[in-house]
């Protein structure tokens, strides 16, 4: 891996999608700390990035490297799990049933992720259906909900979930930038992790007995 | 070569800790504004002026109890927000506006105790004082502690005595 890659550009991306993942945009700008879960979800992320080999850790850190060449891939370590936490920060709904039910329903994909996926294109895959998946629901399937008047999208929704009191799935109203910031910090995450350095599958070289 | 990828890894450490350094305080100080970002940080390296020709003018219209054009003068004097005694003012004009001889606008006096609270969490210390001969209260403590009472409901404010009381 380039030494420009692992000491600016992957640390840049990591942090701007720490700094987007927090940011709330509304009548006025607000900076939101990831809740505590955020951090548990990260933590998973981190394990199906390791064990998925999409991120190699002693290609970042290791005894052959030299002080500062460990310190910058400690720098990216970091960066990522700052990352990661924030990502789940910014699709998560706020509060209410559905900030329960988006935990549950994110614990359980990556849970389902960490036991199945063991080759990099297919966690790289998982991890864009997951965050993709939270996107669409927390942005435009909540979003349509909580939006004020009367919408097709939200007669419908309505007439599925028919029986559970739409108060308790409304969230704050979405200012129209909002999906639009969350989608370009998803897509540069996933870009991130793509930059990530990687670990190929062991080979073992067999000696022929002709 | 080796020279190039280690001034590489020294540069993006420090580009890294700076940046992060920025998004820590952002969470931290929670701006609102563009003008708010960068007097914040023209602040944190004792870099903030405030436009004093907005503030003098400011200043004139307070005395002249004009204080909705008087606030949005110290508006555009401090639109970062960052200048304790500029702050103490616009507090100072929320509570003549708010202050009323029967009784007080409580909106108000809640937008003066925002104010007056920044001013003394910008001053050096948490101390400030003003030495304005034209004003009754001098400290940022006590303009806070008055309109904190004005803001509370007290069997004293019932008594009809109240009327001739002063405004400060």
């Amino acid at each position: 891996m380039k030494a420009t890659t692992e000491a600016v550009y992957l640390p840049v991306l990591f942090l701007t999608v720490t700094l987007l993942g927090g940011l709330r945009v509304a009548d006025r700008l607000t900076f939101v700390p990831p809740p505590l879960f955020s951090l548990v979800l990260g933590v998973m992320v981190f394990g199906v990035l390791v064990r998925g080999r999409v991120l190699a850790a002693d290609s970042l850190m290791s005894a052959s490297r030299t002080s500062l060449e460990n310190l910058s891939g400690f720098i990216v370590i970091l960066s990522t799990f700052f990352a990661a936490t924030q990502v789940f920060n910014l699709v998560t709904p706020e509060s209410g049933l559905p900030f329960l039910l988006f935990n549950v329903f994110l614990f359980v994909l990556l849970v389902n992720t960490l036991a199945g996926a063991h080759d990099r294109v297919s966690v790289l895959r998982s991890m864009g259906v997951i965050v993709g998946a939270a996107f669409i629901l927390k942005f435009i399937v909540l979003g349509a909900i909580s939006e004020p008047g009367d919408t097709m999208l939200k007669r419908v929704l309505f007439a599925l979930l028919e029986g559970v009191t739409l108060g308790t799935l409304t969230q704050p109203r979405l200012h129209p930038v909002a999906g639009y910031l969350a989608f370009a910090t998803l897509v540069l995450f996933l870009v991130g992790l793509a930059m990530l350095p990687s670990r190929s599958s062991s080979v073992a070289l067999v000696k022929s007995q002709e | 070569m080796w020279m190039q990828d280690r001034s590489v890894r020294v540069l993006g450490l420090v580009l890294a800790l700076c940046y992060a350094a920025f998004i820590v305080w952002l969470y931290v100080s929670q701006p609102q504004t563009l003008a708010e970002v960068t007097g914040g940080l023209t602040a944190s390296v004792g870099a903030y002026r405030i436009n004093q020709q907005a503030f003098d003018d400011g200043l004139g219209l307070f005395r002249r109890e004009q204080h909705d054009a008087a606030r949005a003068a110290f508006e555009r004097a401090d639109p970062a927000g960052q200048d304790a005694r500029t702050q103490f003012y616009i507090a100072y004009s929320y509570y003549r506006s708010g202050w009323g001889r029967v009784y007080q606008d409580n909106e108000m006096f809640k937008k003066g105790l925002e104010h007056a609270e920044k001013a003394i969490a910008l001053a050096s210390g948490g101390r400030l004082v003003v030495d304005d001969p034209g004003l009754a209260m001098h400290n940022a403590d006590e303009l806070r502690a008055e309109l904190a009472e004005g803001l509370r409901v007290e069997p004293s404010d019932f008594n009809p005595m109240r009327v001739f009381r002063q405004r400060k």
